[in-house]
């Protein structure tokens, strides 16, 4: 056991940069040693491996969200006979599984930050057992101070429409997860959109329809984005030009409490209203009896007043049970709930607003290993992931994940010397067209040559700057999966890259036989993230930094 | 140690329980008695009281062990594979009815129930009695006047706009909270007394009436917004998280009798319960799928310890004087008796108006406020 959480600790430390990995990896808490063998990193897992099993375990699908509560999860063995063994997943990519029965006979229960979403696919409900709330926290706006105290929110009652008037008046900036990969992200925006609309009831298409002039007034001071809660508070924590954060109450106040932040996080309740995740641990209905028993000694040990109050202490999110009130940190004010969709076709309505009319539109640049060693199945994977990107997934969170309306995509394929620059501009409607013509450049690339990795990142980042509007989300993708052979080193591109004055992330895909160090080093410098694709598919790395651009 | 704290969880407990009173019974080295198991499925409302050790004791004693599966009434009327259990008990007697007649079953029990009510907070009542949808019944306790809340909702009326509101100005529509009505028999129970009001104050009894009406009543559902599938869930939120989340929500009386009885403080001192006027019962209704299923019906039926321990639960039982004398001993705000109660609508009408809602859930119409 101590050597499984030294391996766990190992993992944790060497992956700082590639703390964004495989959302599907299997982390095993207590379990799982045997089966990753010694000394193993974390992201063992691949999308269809079952984690592994025991007359003990409960085996949970979760969101990274309640990967703050592993070290108490780990003493669910000793304390409630549970050994809980988590494996990790997006919201939505989540629901897709959950839904289409992906997780049934792999996984006995789930736990993400809400089942709303979930709930609203037809026949999810039918593969869901027992729901117990163990945690709540609201997603509020978390503002710098001295940009609060400006704005004069200090103390004082703010509403939504306060927030949106200051945002288009661009008083302040601040930071928000993808509503299409992460649920608080997805929580701000139906909040925001119920407060905005000025309806009353839950939001469905009028609604939306009458909320989009503010919404994108609102939505013009996000600066920064990413696909998962955690992931947005360390880049905010590493950087000091957004004044705020969109995210929930316990991650605002855990970042205050972390001593990471030059200066301290208002939290703004805002009057009208909020949406509150409410961490419900679940019981699949494909659980056999023995899971189902292992379920509720947990989801009792879980609610008992102590791991209540511990919960409430270190991962500063409420308690559910009435016995166990919250304490001062969470403040006095009634916060009121505001309604959530009760329609898939109203949810899916307000994140494709969202994407494709509301949010600044991004600038995406791929800088792709064509080189001799992606001949065959690489290859040919990368054109799946590509063509996928291009509208050809049609899951959940699939269509959530296409090139979007008004974005400009570069692609800037590679072998020993970076390759032509080809950009795609998709209009503000009817991508079809465009999608089309990406799916036919992709499909024309061919395995061939060298591999001049960081020539050919340079040239991205050349190409960035010279065509970068001021307003979009800029990032690079740096796909390869073997070592430079060709032209400058990483040493060389390092002090490019600190050269450069205006700045932007290279999100990395380790693919093949990628020099992992190198590749983590280049994420960590530009601020970005790993994700690694080696044991999974290509595609579903692709996927996953969708959330971050 | 309060009593309850472990009241919603003590299905841990429940099998080192029986072993531990089938060898605590066994007395001078007789063999210890061989239990007859019986299988239930049931409202998991229920399913608290029949984890209860004092409760398997009492069956214990009578050489039952009753092991139950919860599931939603409608479920268990419509869904659940009853072959493999002695007795079905859902929450509701429409869905008993039904059981019992797909089933061929000779009779039912109906041992408890509990008047469907309405628990919120005291700035709420005040509020709502100013807009003249609260009053008191004259009877002890307050109620809800149906059809002027209907009126409220058909206006789209949203809290800030209550006049005189200074207590919760909040920006959304005046809607009691409820579960989903496509899975959750408390919900049902609402329906089924909007249904009453839309419907001239009278029982829907025809499939014309029964259309008329949910195309009425849909918005108290749908304009909500998602609702939990449970009703567990939403009381929690109202007891944990207060008034923003949950101002006004639908429970079972007895849900709110219980945290009384039990003493542990999660009925804060703003909290209030109001009734629906008119209101119905929830009958729990046991019916018998075999000769140990009738005996467990009889047994919640007539035993004076399973009374009373049904009561501590916040259940109404054939003999009023086990409530009774808990709302003395805790002196609790809980009247002796409900006065207006309607009947809800036999099965299929139920059926039939659930049915309409949830074609309007599907179809995506957007929700009116104009019933």
């Amino acid at each position: 056991m101590s050597g499984d959480v030294q391996a766990a600790r190992a993992g944790r430390t060497r992956s700082h940069a590639l703390r964004v990995r495989r959302m599907l990896s299997v982390l095993a808490l207590l379990a799982a040693t045997a089966a990753c063998g010694a000394g193993a990193s974390t992201d063992t897992g691949s999308p269809t491996a079952a984690p592994a099993d025991g007359p003990k375990v409960l085996r949970i699908l979760a969101g990274s969200e309640i990967k703050d509560l592993e070290p108490l999860l780990k003493r669910a063995e000793d304390a409630a006979g549970v050994r809980v063994v988590l494996s990790y997943a997006g919201t939505l990519d989540g629901a897709d599984r959950v839904a289409s029965g992906g997780a049934d006979g792999k996984y006995d229960a789930t736990w993400f930050s809400s089942n709303r979403y979930l709930s609203l696919i037809d026949g999810a409900t039918a593969r869901l057992s027992t729901q117990t709330k163990i945690m709540v926290s609201p997603v509020l706006l978390g503002l710098k101070a001295s940009k609060a105290r400006e704005l004069g929110w200090d103390g004082k009652p703010v509403t939504w429409n306060d927030i949106a008037a200051a945002a288009s008046a661009r008083k302040f900036t601040f930071g928000m997860t993808s509503p299409a990969a992460s649920n608080s992200g997805f929580s701000a925006l139906v909040g925001v959109t119920a407060a905005l609309s000025d309806a009353g009831e839950a939001v469905d298409k009028p609604q939306i329809e009458a909320a989009t002039p503010k919404l994108k007034q609102f939505f013009s001071a996000q600066t920064l984005t990413a696909g998962s809660s955690g992931w947005l508070a360390d880049a905010y924590a590493k950087q000091g030009t957004v004044d705020g954060l969109v995210n929930y109450e316990s991650v605002l106040l855990g970042l205050n409490a972390s001593g990471r932040l030059a200066e301290p996080l208002t939290l703004i309740y805002p009057g009208d209203g909020v949406v509150t995740a409410d961490y419900p641990l679940t019981l699949l209905s494909s659980a056999t009896p023995d899971k189902k028993e292992l379920y509720g000694k947990l989801a009792a040990w879980l609610r008992g007043p102590e791991v209540q109050r511990e919960i409430m202490t270190t991962t500063y999110r409420r308690p559910i049970v009435p016995e166990v009130r919250p304490d001062r940190r969470f403040g006095s004010a009634s916060l009121v709930e505001l309604p959530f969709p009760n329609r898939r076709s109203a949810a899916d309505e307000l994140i494709g607003v969202y994407l494709n009319q509301v949010r600044r539109p991004s600038r995406t640049l791929f800088v792709l290993d064509t080189s001799g060693s992606m001949e065959g199945d690489r290859i040919d994977a990368l054109k799946q992931a590509l063509t996928a990107l291009s509208g050809a997934d049609t899951s959940v969170s699939g269509s959530f994940s296409r090139f979007r309306d008004r974005e400009t995509v570069t692609m800037i394929p590679f072998n020993s010397a970076p390759g032509t620059p080809q950009t795609f501009t998709l209009p503000e409607r009817d991508p079809g067209p465009t999608l089309q013509r990406i799916r036919s450049y992709g499909e024309a690339l061919e395995a061939r040559g060298g591999t001049a990795i960081f020539d050919s990142l340079r040239a991205g980042y050349e190409q960035a700057r010279s065509s970068a509007g001021s307003g979009d989300f800029t990032s690079i993708v740096l796909m390869t999966d073997g070592d430079n052979t060709d032209g400058s080193s990483y040493e060389d591109f390092a002090s490019y890259y600190r050269s450069l004055p205006v700045k932007f992330r290279t999100f990395v895909v380790i693919f093949g036989d990628s020099n992992v160090n190198e590749m983590g080093k280049i994420a960590q410098l530009t601020g970005g993230a790993t994700f690694d694709a080696r044991s999974g598919a290509l595609a579903a790395a692709f996927k996953e930094i969708r959330g971050y651009q | 140690m309060k009593r309850w704290i472990g009241v919603g969880l003590a299905l841990l407990l429940g099998g080192a329980v029986v072993v531990a009173l089938v060898v605590g019974n066994r007395g001078g080295g007789t063999k210890p008695r061989e239990l007859t198991l019986v299988r239930g499925v049931i409202g998991s409302e229920k399913k608290p009281f029949f984890d209860d050790q004092r409760v398997r004791a009492v069956f214990a004693g009578h050489g039952l062990r009753v092991e139950v599966d919860t599931a939603g009434s409608r479920q268990i009327a419509s869904s659940v594979d009853l072959k493999k259990y002695g007795f079905a008990f859902p929450s509701s007697a429409p869905a008993a009815e039904k059981i019992k007649r797909d089933q061929g079953a000779g009779r039912t029990f109906a041992p408890f129930s509990s008047p469907m009510a309405i628990a919120t907070f005291k700035p709420i009542v005040d509020v709502l009695a100013k807009a003249g949808v609260v009053r008191d019944s004259g009877q002890g306790y307050q109620v809800l006047d149906m059809r002027k809340y209907l009126d409220l909702v058909a206006k789209g009326t949203r809290w800030d706009k209550l006049p005189g509101n200074t207590a919760y100005p909040a920006r959304k529509r005046v809607l009691l909270t409820t579960t989903d009505v496509r899975t959750s028999n408390s919900a049902a129970m609402y329906l089924s007394i909007a249904g009453y009001v839309a419907n001239g104050d009278d029982v829907v009894t025809s499939t014309a009436q029964g259309a008329k009406v949910a195309q009425a009543v849909a918005p108290l559902f749908l304009d909500q917004g998602y609702s939990e599938t449970s009703t567990e869930a939403p009381f929690e939120d109202y007891l944990s998280l207060g008034m923003g989340k949950t101002p006004m929500l639908m429970v079972y009386e007895a849900q709110y009798a219980s945290r009384l009885f039990a003493g542990d403080g999660s009925i804060r001192p703003d909290m209030r319960l109001l009734y629906p006027s008119p209101t119905v019962l929830s009958k729990h209704t046991l019916v018998p799928l075999s000769p140990q299923g009738a005996e467990v019906g009889r047994l919640l039926q007539e035993d004076p310890e399973l009374g009373r321990l049904a009561a501590l639960y916040g259940f109404r039982t054939a003999s009023a004087k086990a409530f009774d004398d808990l709302v003395a001993k805790v002196k609790a705000p809980l009247p002796a008796s409900v006065i207006d109660v309607v009947e809800p609508p036999d099965y299929d009408r139920l059926e039939g108006m659930i049915t309409a809602i949830d074609r309007l859930y599907r179809s995506g119409a957007a929700p009116s406020s104009t019933p």
